[in-house]
């Protein structure tokens, strides 16, 4: 017969209606500027560089091995450099192009020196595409403290290593001097 | 109480007082029709931009969302900044559109819709012409609409805009049949077209003396109501728009305030219906206690409602089966309808209603086994167009 | 009143021009639908409202309809022209159309009009009335005239059916 199906179907609508009224958490929308679901803490997207205490001596030394690592080439760093013209331990330019970053996270696989770490930050947008997502040194650096916000078990982690690390090798100063 | 019953029809008396101030005596009937015109010229959009936003926010809550919430409060003001985006869009001609065609299609679409208004009775006293044949101009005006819609899908010089008009033409001719047949019962019960009339024959009952209470009415409104949602192209019936087969239909090639009036054109044809509907089976603006006027617009909106909710419960018919749906189930039950209300009007009371009932409820049945909708697996079989 | 006869008239005979004139089958579908816009203008003219509803309901919105359908049955249905003007049909058409015309003057000719008559208005349930009883034999035949082309669609769709079926 026909009707009974029909009325069925409408009352599931009605009844869908009615209860996005009364009953809560039936509707499914977060509204995003406002409310923001909380991320997995494995969800990661653009690369970050952590420094212990002083941002001018981040604990990346520029190595260069996440710039050749990296598979869309998207890392650019230049090696500071000592009024002698002496190389440092520590870059002078650290560009991540995210434009061009596709989020693989081989940057912070490869790292020796665990320095760089991918970020949560997904909001990014710009007004242009050339140098608003060039991101600079400047841009990338977060202390580590904001490292054991966004990932506290990697940076617990990490940490322990490098703690277990600086032991082993105890009296050497690890920062700043020349080679 | 009188005065509020009565405050638009007041307010128009007035706004004619100060005109016979200034103007001579002979443009006084001009400045009465200008004054209905303008009345339904402000009233019709702004009910139009007002149901996109219902609608919208009425089908987001049947799917757990919660609608446009964020242009003021409760996303009031949304229709105001769709229609500011409608006017500052680019208007997209096709290159090889037949430009005259392309034109005329959404100004030709717009003028029924809102000529329909004219024989809505919006309250008591409350309509723009009593016409003694306003139902008949209702339909006739109604059905001018299709064409602009053809015109339009065949100036976009598109095949999906094309497919999009020829399936619109077949499916509103169809449709009409049984929507007018529908309406004839009503006719026949109140012996005038004129919808002032058949308000007044369902007073009585404390205004609740309603044609939908009989066994022919409450039929006849079921079959006019599935017959006006395929006249306006709405869900379920809306494949001449489909988007999922033709992307847009006849209005693929449409943008900007173009686009817009063709939407527009589906509203108010909507709403117009769903007043008409009001009128003719649930006792247009009678009703105890409150104002005429907001009986109606209650009844209206109410229908408006079901109409929406139809879009946010089924899906889309086939084109076949919309076809089969009309000729092979709504028609014969409008004639048996027609028979039905003749059997009330003769019979005396109780036997009547019961006779006219049973009869109605019989052949419901038996059509509803014979119609071809239902669920019959078979191996289906293909052709391809000559 | 003047005012509007002058204005209806115009749009009539444009529209019939139009229908008769133009290049593009569909731009002369819409010629006719403003020819019988048109008239249905006079028939408000005349006061006869019924009629001129009527008229909008089915010329407007079935027989143009149907007229469309029939065109898109046609070759080039979208382009500039689709029509490539009477060829040899001409002098038939012409001859059959001064017929037509002919016959339609001579009917007009014979009614003497007044104002008088003019001035008389029908209601629709006189209509409905006389439709009924004294014109009852007329409205029958044209009845069973569209039953007859209804059945006979029926077949003809039948047919083909059962062709495209084997």
């Amino acid at each position: 017969m026909l009707g009974p199906g029909l009325l069925k179907g409408m009352a599931v609508t009605l009844k869908q209606f009615v209860e996005s009224y009364t009953k809560k958490g039936s509707i499914f929308t977060i509204q995003y500027p406002e409310e923001r679901r909380e991320m997995p803490e494995a969800f990661r997207n653009f690369p970050i560089l952590v420094y212990d205490e002083d941002p001018e001596n981040p604990r990346c030394v520029s190595c260069d091995i996440c710039a050749k690592e990296c598979p869309p080439r998207c890392i650019t760093i230049v090696r500071d450099r000592d009024p002698n013209g002496a190389g440092l331990k520590k870059p002078k330019v650290f560009d991540i192009d995210v434009s061009v970053c596709m989020s693989c996270g081989i940057c912070e696989e490869v790292c020796p020196f665990d320095a760089i770490f991918m970020d949560k930050d997904f909001e990014l947008s710009a007004y242009d595409r050339m140098e608003s997502l060039n991101f600079h040194k400047e841009k990338l650096l977060r202390p580590n403290s904001y490292f054991h916000k966004i990932r506290p078990t990697d940076a617990a982690r990490i940490d322990a290593n490098l703690k277990a690390k600086q032991e082993k090798q105890a009296p050497t100063p690890p920062s700043g001097t020349t080679t | 109480m009188e005065t509020l019953d009565q405050l638009f029809v007041l307010l128009k008396e007035g706004i004619l007082q100060i005109a016979e101030a200034f103007l001579p005596s002979g443009l006084l009937p001009f400045v009465s029709i200008l004054v209905s015109i303008t009345a339904i010229a402000i009233f019709a959009p702004a009910v139009m931009m007002y149901l996109t936003w219902l609608e919208r926010k009425v089908i987001g809550r049947m799917q757990n969302r919660y609608g446009p919430n964020r242009v003021g409060k409760f996303g009031l003001l949304q229709p105001i900044a769709d229609g500011i985006k409608m006017l500052t869009k680019e208007d997209i001609v096709p290159a090889k559109a037949d430009r005259f065609g392309h034109f005329l299609a959404p100004v030709a679409v717009v003028v029924p819709s809102l000529l329909l208004f004219s024989v809505l009775p919006f309250g008591r006293n409350m309509i723009a012409a009593d016409l003694e044949i306003g139902l008949l101009f209702f339909l006739a005006i109604s059905s001018v609409g299709t064409l602009a819609i053809f015109i339009g899908g065949w100036g976009s010089r598109n095949k999906f805009s094309l497919l999009g008009a020829m399936r619109a033409l077949a499916q509103m001719v169809s449709y009409e049949v049984p929507l007018v047949l529908s309406i004839v019962t009503v006719v026949m019960m109140v012996g005038s077209l004129s919808t002032m009339d058949i308000v007044e024959a369902q007073s009585g009952w404390n205004g609740f003396r309603w044609f939908i209470f009989t066994p022919w009415g409450f039929f006849g409104f079921l079959i006019f109501f599935i017959g006006s949602v395929a006249e306006v192209n709405r869900t379920p019936f809306d494949i001449p728009e489909g988007e999922s087969e033709i992307v847009a239909g006849f209005h693929t090639e449409y943008s900007g305030m173009k686009f817009a009036l063709f939407y527009m054109a589906e509203f108010l044809g909507a709403f117009a219906f769903a007043a008409l509907g009001a009128t003719l089976f649930f006792g247009g603006w009678q009703g105890p206690f409150l104002p005429s006027w907001l009986w109606f617009g209650l009844k209206t909106f109410v229908l408006v409602f079901v109409i929406i909710w139809l879009r946010g419960t089924f899906p889309r018919l086939r084109v076949d089966q919309l076809m089969g749906y009309a000729w092979k189930f709504l028609l014969p039950m409008a004639l048996v309808n027609i028979l039905a209300a003749g059997v009330w009007y003769y019979l005396s009371q109780p036997l009547a209603s019961f006779a006219s009932a049973a009869l109605l409820v019989a052949s419901y049945l038996l059509l509803s086994r014979l119609s071809p909708t239902g669920t019959r697996l078979e191996k289906r079989t293909y052709r391809y167009a000559e | 009143m003047g005012l509007f006869f002058v204005v209806l008239s115009l749009m009539t005979l444009l529209g019939a021009l139009g229908a008769m004139l133009l290049k593009n089958l569909v731009h002369c579908a819409i010629g006719l639908v403003l020819f019988f816009i048109g008239i249905a203008g006079f028939y408000l003219l005349l006061q006869a409202e019924f009629i001129a509803a009527v008229q909008i309901l089915i010329y407007v919105g079935a027989v143009a309809t149907l007229i469309l359908f029939a065109v898109m049955l046609t070759e080039n249905v979208i382009g500039e022209t689709t029509l490539k003007g009477l060829g040899r049909n001409r002098w038939a058409a012409l001859i059959l159309s001064l017929v037509v015309g002919g016959v339609l003057i001579k009917a007009i000719g014979h009614q003497t009009f007044s104002a008088a008559q003019v001035a008389e208005r029908v209601s629709t349930r006189e209509i409905g009335r006389s439709l009924l009883t004294t014109y009852v034999l007329p409205f029958e035949v044209i009845s069973i005239l569209l039953v007859a082309a209804m059945i006979g669609a029926i077949v003809i769709a039948m047919e083909r059916n059962k062709r495209m079926g084997e």
